[in-house]
């Protein structure tokens, strides 16, 4: 099993890049991979053309509200599985599942505890879980995400968006979550870099893998809130990502 | 108890200790009392009489007096015109007769040729093994100790057909018994019959002849005492832990085929001693009620077909089955597998299709264990890719089983079943939903596994609260929504009975140290009638996830002896507390909010504090932002109550709790609420009202303080005086 987590700051194409990522994998490499939407301002699965019925945080608040009215006096545990399981989206290609918003007041103790726990043991049974991740890193922070193979950063090529790169990357150092290899992707780049991102790069202390071009086609896609998913192949973004995707030997 | 029974026991000792007196007289006369008598290779001397006795018996003279205490035992023939309890003469009849038996059969090891030899050599007429030797008995016995072989089978006489004795053997080895063979019936013996049909007999095959004479069923006993010398720490003499022993860990019974006479019975009885029961499958009466032996003493008539599962249940042998024989593998790392809807070749119930899972009681007399059916099409009739209804209804029986533990098993088919490779598994009761893989599929894996997957699992796990399980499997939606509402009634039948579950009605609590990551000092006590101050945990729930998970957060604690029981204290709670509050904590009463109250870690619902001058309670819930009457707003009383501070006068708890019989109960219960937010008041209307119902007070729900009227305790005191609240007549709080 294989972690990539992508994050980034609102507006950076974080989610369209997770998006590309998704389905490059999906075409290349395998088709067992647990695609998991972090980020509260849900729209992972529009980019991938589905329909939600369920997130973890409505999930989670409905357990919290029935605490002690659940159906058929099933435990927790069990009822909670059920819910988890019944909220996957599945596709040949890929399956989904949702966050959702983070919690309100009140003691979510018991059902995150529950949750990292399936979502720990479901994930185990994907070759690849890729999250997009929310910039707050809500869900690192709360360990319901771990063990991150790849943290990819994104952001546009501009000195404040590396900037706020930096601070995600330091963030992530901070939480101490266990992330093994961190690198920056640098989204709709048009031409060259400019010298000045460069050396803002490196004193922020990133690793650049890779760029993608910008890209009227998906532009377009995403301004007309279309999905992605189908007409996606014959892009530049998605030969960009696999030209990123191919230097990890997966 | 049967007379008859008791009197050719008493009968049979009699003509054994007879022949036993007239075969030493003849061997001293013929060897004299200085010549060695021994069972080959042992230190245990004569193993019944050193065990019982602590005799060591080394010459022919020796066995005199063991004959003495053989005579010494016999009780007088019962006359056959009065009723006796003759339970104790019969035993002691038996034991007397088992004495005897020793002497004849170890006078045999002074004979030449041997009668006996250590391999059996059928085709030169050699059969009989006679007493086992100490290698065997460390061989073999430890067997009997790990559990490897729950007991043995003393087959005494000889079935009507070759075929029925060869059938029962079978049975009984394929339970992981030992079969030991010993006399006969008019001339054929078991052994004999087994040979016959060419069936190899030996310790290897744990099918073991020892004698064709009736006394040699003192080799099973002799065996059974050694084990208990050498594996149960028993020491020479201690009849009693021999005998119990015996009793508690070796699963042994006597089978009788064919008529039995005075001597057998005489052996049955000596075998009753060492707690195991005969069963006959000729009729020759009962002893039923339990006492010495776990169950009934003597059974019979028992049919043929049925007679190894019948003795299996009267000794109360618990049958493990060691792996689950189904053709993918099967284990703990499977669990928590998900089959993608790609990979799956059938999805059964969920969403798209009916379905359920119960289990239920029944008599022993109606459950065959092991039987699977199945209801509807089989995974071969379908295509892939099909959805399916799924009803798996379980019946099981057992003298331990109680209408409790359904529900208890019937949650473990879901950890079960997702222990199989290729099966994916959620929920419970009528919320269930299964996967199998097509890998599973492939590898021959049938709808009817999911019955041997239960039937194995549930009998390795809980064998000792059930002994046989059935089960059915439905497929076909007409089936599965016939007996869908029958299944329901009992989910709901099964609700309220924990409902009505009262702290009173059990005998253990659990504790939650869930909270302990940020309040390391604060430990929860859930009773089922407080539920943990989060909201989010019942007693039901701390059982469950020790059930799943016996190392977490939730641990049994008993409750141990009451120390007040108004307060709610005991004294293993205490001890509980100390040791996992990090000995901060030395005395918890569960009812009590002024008295060494339970500590709140920081996620309780509500908080409820003294309210002194009004001689009441405030409740506020943790959303309320508005100051309360106690003059601290919510989180500033969160941190006078959280972290595992204990703070007499304050509570955290849920919001559930302040509808339990036992909120604050020490103190007079509910109605000592004098204010509360409003939209918690208006949240709980329902509980609220009930409570004032209960107490006899109109319109309690109106006589609680809110905001709206009161935000100072002065204020509170000022209307609750006005309409009389109850807290102003009950008793000082302090």
């Amino acid at each position: 099993m294989k972690t990539i987590a992508i994050s980034g700051k609102g507006g950076t194409g974080k989610s369209t890049i997770a998006a590309l990522i998704i389905r490059w994998i999906s075409d290349h490499v395998s088709k067992s991979i647990l695609a998991v939407d972090a980020d509260c301002n849900v729209n992972l699965n529009d980019l991938l053309g589905l329909t939600l019925d369920n997130t973890i945080g409505a999930i989670r608040e409905e357990m919290k509200d029935k605490a002690n009215n659940l159906p058929g006096g099933m435990t927790k545990q069990q009822y909670l599985e059920y819910k988890f399981q019944t909220s996957l989206v599945e596709t040949p290609d890929f399956d989904l599942v949702a966050m959702g918003c983070p919690e309100g007041p009140g003691c979510y103790c018991y059902a995150n505890s529950l949750l990292r726990d399936v979502i720990t043991e479901t994930a185990g049974n994907y070759e690849f879980i890729i999250i997009d991740n929310g910039a707050g890193m809500e869900h690192l922070s709360r360990r319901t995400t771990q063990n991150i193979n790849y943290m990819l950063i994104v952001s546009d090529p501009t000195i404040r968006g590396i900037k706020a790169a930096g601070k995600i990357s330091r963030l992530v150092r901070d939480l101490e979550t266990r992330v093994k290899e961190k690198y920056l992707i640098l989204n709709r780049v048009k031409n060259s870099i400019h010298p000045s991102v460069l050396d803002i790069i490196k004193s922020e202390d990133l690793k650049l893998i890779g760029t993608v071009a910008e890209d009227n086609e998906i532009m377009d896609m995403d301004s007309r809130g279309e999905s992605i998913w189908q007409s996606v192949k014959d892009t530049k973004a998605y030969r960009s990502i696999g030209e990123i995707l191919t230097k990890f030997s997966f | 108890m049967s007379k008859s029974i008791a009197i050719q026991a008493i009968r049979g000792a009699h003509k054994i200790v007879a022949r036993a007196e007239k075969e030493l007289a003849q061997a001293l006369k013929d060897k004299g009392a200085g010549i060695k008598v021994e069972f080959p290779d042992t230190a245990y001397y004569l193993p019944v009489s050193y065990g019982m006795l602590g005799m060591k018996i080394e010459t022919l003279g020796g066995l005199k007096e063991l004959l003495e205490e053989a005579k010494s035992l016999l009780p007088p023939v019962p006359d056959e015109n009065i009723n006796l309890p003759y339970l104790g003469h019969t035993l002691d009849a038996g034991m007397s007769a088992l004495f005897a038996d020793e002497i004849i059969e170890v006078i045999k090891y002074t004979q030449h040729p041997l009668p006996y030899l250590p391999e059996p050599d059928p085709k030169n007429g050699h059969l009989w093994l006679g007493a086992a030797n100490d290698v065997i008995l460390r061989e073999r016995g430890i067997e009997f100790v790990d559990g490897t072989a729950p007991g043995f089978a003393a087959c005494v006489g000889a079935c009507p057909t070759n075929e029925i004795a060869v059938k029962i053997a079978r049975e009984l080895q394929e339970k992981n018994l030992y079969v030991f063979l010993a006399a006969g019936t008019d001339g054929k013996s078991m052994a004999r019959q087994l040979y016959e049909e060419g069936i190899e007999l030996g310790w290897t095959t744990r099918l073991v002849p020892f004698g064709d004479d009736v006394t040699a069923c003192i080799h099973a006993l002799g065996f059974a005492t050694k084990a208990a010398l050498s594996f149960g720490g028993a020491k020479p003499g201690d009849y009693k832990k021999i005998l119990e022993y015996n009793k508690e860990r070796i699963f042994a019974f006597i089978l009788a085929f064919g008529h039995v006479d005075d001597e057998k019975f005489a052996q049955a009885a000596g075998a009753i001693n060492f707690g195991f029961p005969t069963i006959a499958d000729t009729d020759i009466g009962r002893i039923l009620p339990t006492g010495i032996c776990t169950y009934e003493h003597v059974v019979s008539p028992v049919e043929h077909k049925n007679i190894v599962s019948r003795s299996i249940e009267v000794r109360g042998l618990k049958i493990s089955v060691s792996e689950v024989p189904v053709p993918v593998p099967y284990g703990p790392a499977f669990q928590g597998e998900r089959v993608r809807k790609e990979d799956m070749y059938v999805e059964m119930a969920g969403q798209a299709s009916p379905g359920f899972e119960f289990l239920t009681s029944k008599g022993l007399d109606e459950v065959e264990d092991g039987k699977i059916e199945i209801f509807g099409p089989e995974i071969d009739d379908i295509q892939e890719g099909t959805q399916l209804p799924l009803a798996i209804w379980a019946e099981v029986a057992g003298r331990n089983m109680q209408p409790d533990f359904e529900p208890i098993l019937e949650r473990q088919f879901h950890d079960f079943i997702n222990a199989a490779h290729g099966l994916f598994h959620v929920g419970q009761r009528d919320i269930n939903w299964l996967r199998i893989s097509k890998e599973a599929k492939n590898a021959g894996f049938k709808f009817k596994h999911l019955g041997v997957i239960l039937h194995a699992a549930l009998h390795n796990e809980y064998g000792k609260i059930f002994d046989k399980i059935q089960i059915r499997i439905y497929t076909n939606e007409k089936d599965v929504l016939n007996l869908i509402e029958k299944a329901r009634k009992t989910y709901r039948e099964r609700d309220a009975r924990l409902a009505d579950m009262t702290d009173e009605s059990v005998d253990t609590f659990y504790s939650c140290a869930l909270c302990q990551s940020f309040a390391p000092n604060h430990i929860c006590i859930i009773t089922p009638e407080r539920s943990g101050l989060c909201g989010a945990y019942n007693w039901l729930d701390g059982k469950a996830a020790y059930e799943m998970n016996a190392a977490g957060p939730n641990q049994p604690v008993k409750k141990g002896t009451e120390i007040d029981i108004v307060k709610g204290q005991w004294q293993n709670v205490n001890e509980f507390v100390y040791h996992n509050s990090h000995k901060t904590l030395e005395v918890f009463n569960a009812y009590s909010i002024i008295e060494y109250p339970m500590t709140s870690c920081g996620c309780f619902e509500c908080i409820s504090c003294v309210l002194p001058s009004t001689n009441g309670i405030m409740t506020v819930y943790r959303e309320y932002n508005g100051m309360t009457p106690v003059g601290m707003k919510f989180s500033t009383l969160a941190g006078t109550v959280g972290g595992g501070l204990q703070t007499p006068g304050f509570i955290g708890h849920s919001k559930h709790y302040i509808g339990s019989r036992k909120f604050v109960s020490a103190e007079g219960g509910a109605k000592r609420i004098v204010w509360m937010n409003r939209n918690l008041k208006e949240e709980i209307r329902e509980i609220l009202e009930k409570v004032g119902k209960q107490e006899g007070i109109e319109s309690f729900f109106d006589m609680i303080a809110d905001e709206s009227v009161a935000t100072t305790e002065e204020e509170v005191l000022d209307y609750i005086s006005k309409i009389n609240h109850p807290a102003i007549s009950m008793p000082p709080l302090f």
